[in-house]
């Protein structure tokens, strides 16, 4: 019935000091699923990202992609598995959109070794995909918050992985760019049967764009399973304390 | 064409060890050059230590920018080199400066030390902080300086002069220092240049680097323990030249772009160029005096420093 589950997160708990970020996670995240993670402010998402791309360690419990513990990996092999589009990237630096796209396919480089053939042509299809491949040549800090943000997501792709971590990836957008990054994600979703984790907040944005709802409150997993049995008016009223009347129509 | 002018820039590092040996109080003929204990004593070994310093402190140099994040660092500005003088300074104390091997033991001993204390101070949290940082470096290097100056004050027999140590210099230069030197620094810039990409991750960041698939801990603490090793033997050898890992990287970096795979081979070039050129400068300018070269690169590399904080300062 359901696809077998590619990301399987189980009691997991972290804390920064005595604060308590994220308390019991489980979760099975079906291989193929496109999963909006919605929340209030602080209440671990980006930790919960964080936490499945092995960036911080967890106090206790486990991630496994595909049956493998995150730990086990290696940091290499598990660069092959999943990518991450973060929330705040820096731009201090002078590498044009290019030359950051092709740091994705560093999982596949060895040392000393050039680019190869397969590693130009990703990028430049990474790069047409997501409608960067006219700034090529820019600088961080000679394009707007949409197009560098365009960028990331195209470097994601180039790492060429089945599981991708996007961070608030269209946070930085106008409602046109938003949309084009949304029906870019579930194309590739669709046609590539990647594993897509979108931290989000436009309930909109992702009642329409995925199918699937994984909702935190008070740093555990509030609710997990299908966006329109999970994005009620009752379960809105709960986690985020408000009224929200559009999906009253739906 | 970029491969010609790298050959180019090899080759005028040649030509300037030629035009340095033949430059001095002492003149000598073309014809005598391989029979003058001038030369073969003095000269040669001090333009072989030069170009060694320069490669060693430029390449140093890139790699904290990028380790650091940070374009103001650099072995001096973070009191890495100061350190390293201390640790070579009580070795003397010590009765060790038969060694060059122990002095150098010394200063690499302290050098960590300084480098793990700066990393103490200026992380706060998980991140480490510019201005924190820079701030560290520049009080530790003004708490090592007082030390040594201190010791050399209480051990005036054994110390060489106090401007050897603050200020730099290659005057005591011997092929002893040049055997010792060599193996460090070819091998501490063979472990920099094999992780050129990864620099060039580090640079957009610890963790989009990890997430790319550069294991951030290991690199960080593998080329720091290099470029330790480098700095203190370097410093053993020639006391603390400032701003080379500073002004050469930055020079680089207008020419040939930000990525390290380029950076760091012509910092090697161009920095064993730039302390040539300083030390040159340093032991002809002044005849029959000599100037410390820590005077010339400072004179250089301070201005530029104040350049990048201006230029930086809404990033810090």
């Amino acid at each position: 019935m359901t696809a077998p589950a590619m990301i399987s997160i189980q009691h997991l708990h972290c804390a920064f000091g005595s604060r308590q970020v994220l308390c019991d996670i489980n979760a099975d995240i079906e291989q193929g699923g496109m999963y909006a993670v919605m929340g209030l402010n602080g209440c671990g998402k980006t930790t919960l990202l964080r936490c499945i791309g092995n960036l911080i360690r967890p106090q206790e419990g486990v991630v496994c992609i595909d049956g493998v513990d995150v730990r086990d990996y290696g940091i290499r092999r598990l660069a092959q598995q999943v990518s991450l589009v973060r929330q705040h990237s820096n731009t201090d630096f002078e590498f044009t959109a290019f030359e950051t796209v092709l740091m994705g396919r560093n999982p596949y480089q060895y040392r000393l070794q050039n680019e190869s053939q397969r590693d130009w042509e990703m990028v430049e299809r990474c790069m047409r995909l997501t409608n960067t491949w006219e700034l090529r040549l820019s600088k961080p800090h000679e394009m707007s918050g949409g197009e560098w943000q365009r960028v990331m997501l195209a470097r994601a792709l180039a790492q060429d992985t089945p599981v991708m971590l996007l961070d608030e990836p269209t946070s930085n957008l106008d409602i046109a760019h938003q949309f084009e990054i949304m029906e870019l994600l579930c194309k590739i979703n669709r046609s590539q049967g990647k594993t897509i984790l979108i931290v989000m907040h436009d309930l909109n944005l992702a009642y329409r764009y995925c199918p699937s709802l994984l909702l935190l409150h008070d740093h555990r997993v509030y609710f997990q399973g299908p966006m329109s049995a999970g994005l009620t008016p009752a379960n809105i009223q709960k986690v985020f304390g408000v009224d929200y009347p559009f999906l009253k129509a739906h | 064409m970029k491969r010609l002018f790298f050959v180019l820039c090899i080759v005028l590092l040649l030509a300037l060890m030629v035009v340095s040996a033949t430059m001095g109080a002492a003149h000598i003929a073309w014809a005598d050059l391989w029979q003058s204990p001038i030369f073969l004593n003095l000269r040669l070994p001090r333009i072989l230590l030069c170009v060694l310093a320069g490669a060693a402190l430029s390449v140093s140099g890139a790699s904290y920018q990028a380790i650091f994040r940070n374009s103001l660092t650099d072995p001096y500005v973070l009191g890495i080199s100061s350190g390293a003088s201390l640790g070579a300074a009580i070795a003397i104390v010590a009765g060790l400066q038969y060694t060059l091997l122990g002095i150098g033991g010394c200063a690499l001993l302290s050098a960590l030390f300084t480098i793990w204390l700066i990393y103490r101070i200026a992380t706060i949290g998980n991140r480490l902080h510019s201005t924190t940082l820079l701030l560290t470096g520049v009080c530790l290097t003004f708490l090592i300086s007082a030390l040594v100056s201190l010791l050399m004050v209480m051990h005036q027999d054994k110390m060489e002069s106090i401007i050897f140590w603050t200020m730099g210099s290659f005057a005591s230069a011997t092929w002893n220092g040049v055997f010792t030197l060599l193996p460090v620094v070819v091998l501490g810039m063979a472990v920099v240049l094999r992780h050129a990409r990864d620099l060039n991750l580090l640079l957009v960041g610890s963790e989009a680097a990890q997430s790319m698939g550069v294991d951030v801990e290991k690199v960080k603490k593998r080329l720091l323990l290099a470029t330790t090793f480098m700095i203190a033997f370097t410093v053993s050898c020639s006391g603390v030249v400032g701003f080379v890992g500073l002004v050469v990287p930055h020079c680089v970096r207008l020419i040939v772009g930000p990525d390290n795979r380029r950076v760091l081979p012509y910092s090697i070039v161009l920095g064993s160029i730039f302390v040539l050129v300083c030390d040159t400068l340093a032991r002809t300018l002044l005849q029959p005096g000599e100037l410390p070269v820590g005077s010339l690169t400072a004179l250089v590399g301070a201005p530029l420093f104040i350049y990048l904080l201006y230029r930086n300062k809404q990033m810090l």
